[in-house]
């Protein structure tokens, strides 16, 4: 469904990616791991088209979508989760929702808000609340409900679970999966590699702008050198600074 | 009757104060998109110098003057808009006011077409040339009984009143639009509002161009009020001041605007009776308002405050 061939992104001088494969099969849920600094957030900007890459080619569907504009990606059904809970947050919740189909033109975008509130019903308790005073998982939360409103066929996750507590860690992963049992195809870059390695179907794991493992979520799951690398520590989520 | 309670002094001052409305709006539009343009006083001299001239040397009508002044000045906007849209706040705001030093520049160097600092003089006045109209088809002022000037100061203002309601009636109409939702939505995340599928490039560029298309409009519409322009209208004092226009009187709703151009126009005029000490009130005024109420006197709050106050008094009604 996607596929990126030989990325390599700069940022003016420094270049961040060196030559990215990776490859996204539409149905499932694909996770990009790494340490900071690894490119994955990178490399999720270039797919979205907030960054150009220098050299080489995404392909999104069988057709070469490189360098176009983020509006552009998102109408083909590429949507983009920011990092950091990217809300609007002098809007209310409701607004929030509608901004998120703001390039459809089709008469269902109604119904389909009330189908998402009910999929996140603590959003649907505050819909006349200002997204600024919501918690930060319900912030994270209503972005993804806004991207969906987009009718993506492909979701790009940018680290989801970024500062928010365990058990909203876990509600959040199980509303990825959801979304995958509902047929849109995820990508998504976690720290929090074991929790997301459980839910992915296949994973690759980057450093300093290279992917240097891939294969199937299982096998990585006991691969020795990821759980020597980013599973050994059982501390799952809070242990790291948002970039 | 009429005549008595027409006083042009009083007039004039409204006309000034319909004209900063204007230029009031054209930092309010950049700025709900998150844009600080301080470009406003230069725009406002292309317009003017734009139509004077024209109008001048070419002896065009003026409401075709006008328009180029207000068209001019707007692709300057684009021109300028594209590349300065790299830069966003503070940065944005130092880049604009430079560009308006650099327009003031030229109008006092470029002495062959501008006469220098000298300024344009015998600029066609707008409510002069209605009258003259007028008298074309046999109209006399005193058939209403007014005086020449009253009519001519008069006229002016209508008609910029005309032309103030239907700025704040257009834009008032585009925030409530798709593009004002876009617009706002950059202003809050830019990163939000571009994940979500909005070119923000290309409405950056649409709201910085609208407000260089109303500032050339008002300096257009300013030269043609007073028939005298020199490029010391246009300096940094007047982007600055247009700024406080904005700020002072909120720059988060369209009222506020309207309501800061015309207080802070009306203020100078009010304490000319103690004229040393005007302007040591009006800063006093400014230090004391951006302590106390850094978002200005309206805002969002406030407003729907208002709103509920008229309910509920239609309620015990």
């Amino acid at each position: 469904m996607l596929k990126l061939t030989n990325i390599e992104t700069y940022y003016g001088q420094i270049q961040a990616l060196k030559g990215i494969d990776l490859e996204v099969n539409e149905g499932k849920i694909i996770t990009l791991l790494g340490a900071n600094g690894a490119g994955k957030s990178t490399t999720m900007k270039t797919i979205a088209g907030l960054l150009k890459p220098k050299k080489g080619t995404v392909e999104f569907l069988g057709e070469n979508v490189t360098g176009l504009r983020p509006d552009q990606l998102l109408r083909k059904g590429i949507a983009l989760v920011p990092e950091g809970r990217a809300i609007l947050s002098t809007m209310t919740v409701i607004e929030n929702l509608e901004m998120g189909a703001y390039h459809r033109k089709d008469k269902d975008v109604k119904d389909e808000i009330e189908h998402v509130m009910q999929r996140f019903p603590i959003l649907n308790e505050r819909q006349s609340q200002m997204a600024g005073t919501l918690s930060g998982g319900q912030q994270q939360m209503l972005a993804i409900a806004r991207a969906l409103l987009s009718k993506p066929k492909l979701l790009l996750l940018d680290e989801p679970s970024m500062g928010l507590a365990p058990l909203i860690v876990a509600e959040i992963f199980n509303i990825i999966k959801e979304i995958k049992e509902a047929g849109t195809t995820v990508l998504l870059v976690e720290q929090n590699a074991k929790q997301a390695l459980k839910i992915a179907d296949y994973g690759y794991v980057m450093e300093t702008g290279k992917i240097i493992i891939e294969g199937k979520a299982s096998d990585l799951l006991e691969d020795p050198r990821i759980v020597e690398a980013y599973l050994g520590r059982k501390s799952t989520s809070d242990d790291k600074i948002p970039s | 009757m009429l005549a008595d309670i027409i006083n042009p002094y009083f007039l004039q001052i409204l006309s000034f104060i319909l004209i900063n409305i204007l230029l009031a709006i054209s930092v309010y539009v950049p700025l709900s998109s998150g844009q600080l343009s301080l470009g406003s006083a230069g725009f406002m001299g292309v317009g003017a110098y734009t139509s004077a001239l024209l109008t001048i040397h070419f002896d065009i009508p003026l409401i075709i003057g006008i328009l180029a002044g207000a068209c001019v000045a707007g692709i300057l906007g684009i021109i300028v808009g594209i590349p300065s849209l790299r830069l966003s706040g503070v940065y944005l705001a130092i880049a604009t006011l430079g560009l308006g030093e650099v327009i003031r520049v030229i109008f006092v160097n470029w002495e062959s077409l501008t006469k220098g600092s000298i300024g344009l003089t015998g600029i066609p006045q707008m409510g002069r040339e209605i009258l003259n109209f007028a008298k074309g088809f046999g109209f006399d002022p005193a058939m209403i009984g007014l005086k020449s000037n009253q009519f001519v100061y008069l006229v002016i203002v209508l008609i910029l009143l005309l032309l103030v309601i239907a700025t704040i009636w257009f834009v008032v109409r585009q925030q409530n639009s798709r593009v004002g939702r876009s617009l706002s939505s950059i202003q809050m995340d830019e990163k939000a509002a571009e994940s979500m599928g909005i070119n923000i490039t290309y409405y950056k560029v649409l709201s910085f161009t609208q407000g260089a298309f109303l500032a050339g409009l008002a300096g257009a519409l300013f030269a043609h009020v007073m028939g005298y322009i020199s490029p010391s209208d246009f300096s940094y004092h007047r982007a600055v001041e247009i700024l406080i226009f904005t700020v002072f009187g909120g720059s988060e709703v369209i009222l506020g605007a309207v309501f800061g151009a015309t207080f802070l126009t009306l203020v100078p005029e009010v304490l000319r009776f103690i004229s040393d000490y005007r302007y040591i009130i009006y800063g006093i005024v400014l230090i004391i308002l951006m302590a106390v109420r850094p978002q200005g006197i309206f805002d969002i709050h406030l407003l729907n405050r208002l709103k509920g106050l008229k309910r509920s008094k239609g309620g015990v009604r």
